[in-house]
């Protein structure tokens, strides 16, 4: 029977879940709704080439802007849905018109959040997540300007990364003792650290900033520590929360983002997540995850989109994300919060290293500095939930594949 | 313009099977899989953001995946089997003669 497919938000997630209900054979309409304007883009590229100048803003994009209607997949863009009616079975845009679902899909993604300090309605202090954010820190490079980065997450590391290979002269503040501490701990976060450092950025760890100065534009910011640090503008990457203000009311249960099971379904039958905004149930980690990556939203809105078809296939993808900063590429596979051992392949401060993150004998994670094969390699390994031999995984000499079986 | 084979400066027998090497043929850096006993050749740099997929490239089966961030093309025909990557790959005919690998360009 035809049913109507619906789609909140234009991302990555909710384009390939389009993508996917169409090749996979949706009897019915599919209806993609989407706040920004644009057609559905790709983000990683927005603190990396894009900003870079290196890359057209259309290599971004999911699919080219005509896909969608040559495809049978119609789209609503630059509205915003403003509520949903899970009984009644329509979303509400905010211009009030209502779009009726059989099948609903919530991919809302996350906000930036904001930082509220005294100075932080000055103009020149900017946060990244759309290409206009993109866009407007573009139009701020310059060789010699001088930067302030506030937060040394991903999205900090890497647009430090970009600004100084731009040739701006970059300071990066960051709270905790290293970029990336809570995901990666100390020991790797210390390398990032020394790759920052060696490219030229002056990175303060330790320290958080008390308040923007400046008459109408920001000019230095004032560090809690007392540091008065001078600058033409900020990039502030202090982190996102799941945008979920559209479940109000739904009775669909929210707890760090939109609960799912593992069959991308919330706790409303006939309304799915996926993508950032989806807290959900992993079958080999056996707990809640939510993720806030490409990869993710990819396989993530694939596999949504299946279940919407009745097909009932679990998703347990291996999480997996990199990180390009300098000519450095950064990758993590599987997911951890805490580990009683680091094992190394490699050394640390050798550039080149994969670390598994071990919690009680079994590999959780691996995170790889130019290591992208070894990280590939160890996906099985973090899959098969099994002890493993410590030697032989520090071991450059054996090859990751041959352990896979064993 | 005319394509003919090459005789690559590699033999059939220098590539291990599951493996990819790069040759250079008239100037153009091309990557050849050894899927099995077949040899498939295309161009070595991933159409994401230019990896070489000789030396990133993960074989499995025809599918080469470029580790550097994930696309996957099928050996065979260059197509994109997962993105990020979205413009295929160039293939390039090959045919074996005794241990002599020849290439199309």
């Amino acid at each position: 029977m035809a049913k109507a497919y619906v789609i909140v938000g234009g991302s990555l997630a909710g384009a390939t879940a389009a993508v996917t209900l169409r090749e996979e054979g949706a009897d019915g309409s599919v209806m993609l709704i989407g706040a920004e304007g644009e057609p559905p883009y790709e983000r990683p590229p927005l603190s990396k080439a894009y900003l870079r100048g290196e890359v057209p803003f259309d290599k971004s994009l999911v699919r080219p802007a005509a896909f969608y209607g040559e495809h049978g997949v119609e789209t609503m863009l630059g509205v915003r849905a403003a509520r949903i009616d899970p009984s009644a079975k329509f979303v509400e845009l905010d211009d009030r018109r209502r779009v009726p679902f059989d099948v609903l899909l919530i991919a809302t993604g996350c906000r930036n959040r904001r930082i509220s300090i005294p100075g932080s309605e000055l103009e020149g202090i900017y946060s990244l997540r759309t290409v206009e954010d993109a866009d407007r820190i573009k139009a701020e490079i310059g060789v010699g300007r001088r930067v302030v980065v506030v937060g040394m997450g991903f999205i900090g590391s890497e647009v430090a990364a970009s600004l100084r290979q731009k040739g701006l002269d970059v300071v990066a503040i960051e709270p905790a003792k290293t970029p990336l501490f809570r995901v990666l701990g100390e020991a790797v976060g210390q390398r990032l650290a020394d790759l920052h450092r060696a490219h030229g950025v002056r990175t303060i760890f330790e320290d958080t900033v008390a308040a923007f100065e400046g008459a109408q534009r920001v000019s230095s910011v004032l560090t809690k520590s007392g540091l008065r640090l001078e600058c033409d503008f900020v990039v502030a990457g202090i982190g996102v929360e799941p945008v979920v203000d559209i479940l109000d009311g739904t009775g669909v249960r929210v707890d760090n983002g939109v609960v799912v099971d593992q069959y991308c379904q919330t706790s409303v039958p006939g309304i799915y997540a996926a993508g950032d905004v989806a807290n959900h149930y992993h079958p080999v980690f056996e707990r809640q995850i939510r993720v806030e990556h490409w990869h993710n939203a990819v396989k993530q809105g694939a596999a949504a989109a299946r279940n919407m078809l009745g097909r009932a296939v679990p998703y347990d993808e291996i999480h997996w994300f990199w990180s390009d900063q300098y000519d450095a590429n950064l990758q993590y596979a599987g997911f951890h919060t805490k580990w009683d051992q680091l094992a190394v392949r490699g050394r640390l401060d050798s550039g080149s290293f994969l670390a598994f993150y071990i919690n009680d004998g079994r590999i959780d994670a691996v995170v790889g500095l130019n290591r992208a094969k070894d990280v590939r390699r160890a996906i099985p390994l973090i899959n098969a939930r099994r002890m493993l031999n410590l030697e032989q995984l520090q071991d450059e000499s054996v090859d990751l594949r041959s352990l896979h079986a064993a | 313009m005319a394509t003919e084979f090459v005789t690559a400066t590699i033999k059939t027998s220098e590539i291990p099977a599951g493996g990819i090497v790069a040759v250079n043929v008239r100037g153009t850096q091309i990557a050849v899989a050894n899927a099995g006993g077949s040899y498939y050749a295309f161009d070595d740099l991933c159409t994401h953001e230019q990896c070489s997929l000789s030396e990133m490239g993960e074989l499995a089966g025809t599918t080469v995946t470029c580790t550097c961030h994930g696309s996957e093309f099928d050996v065979q025909t260059g197509k994109v089997l997962a993105p990020p990557a979205t413009v295929p790959v160039k293939v390039y005919p090959t045919r074996v003669e005794g241990d002599a690998l020849q290439i199309e360009v």
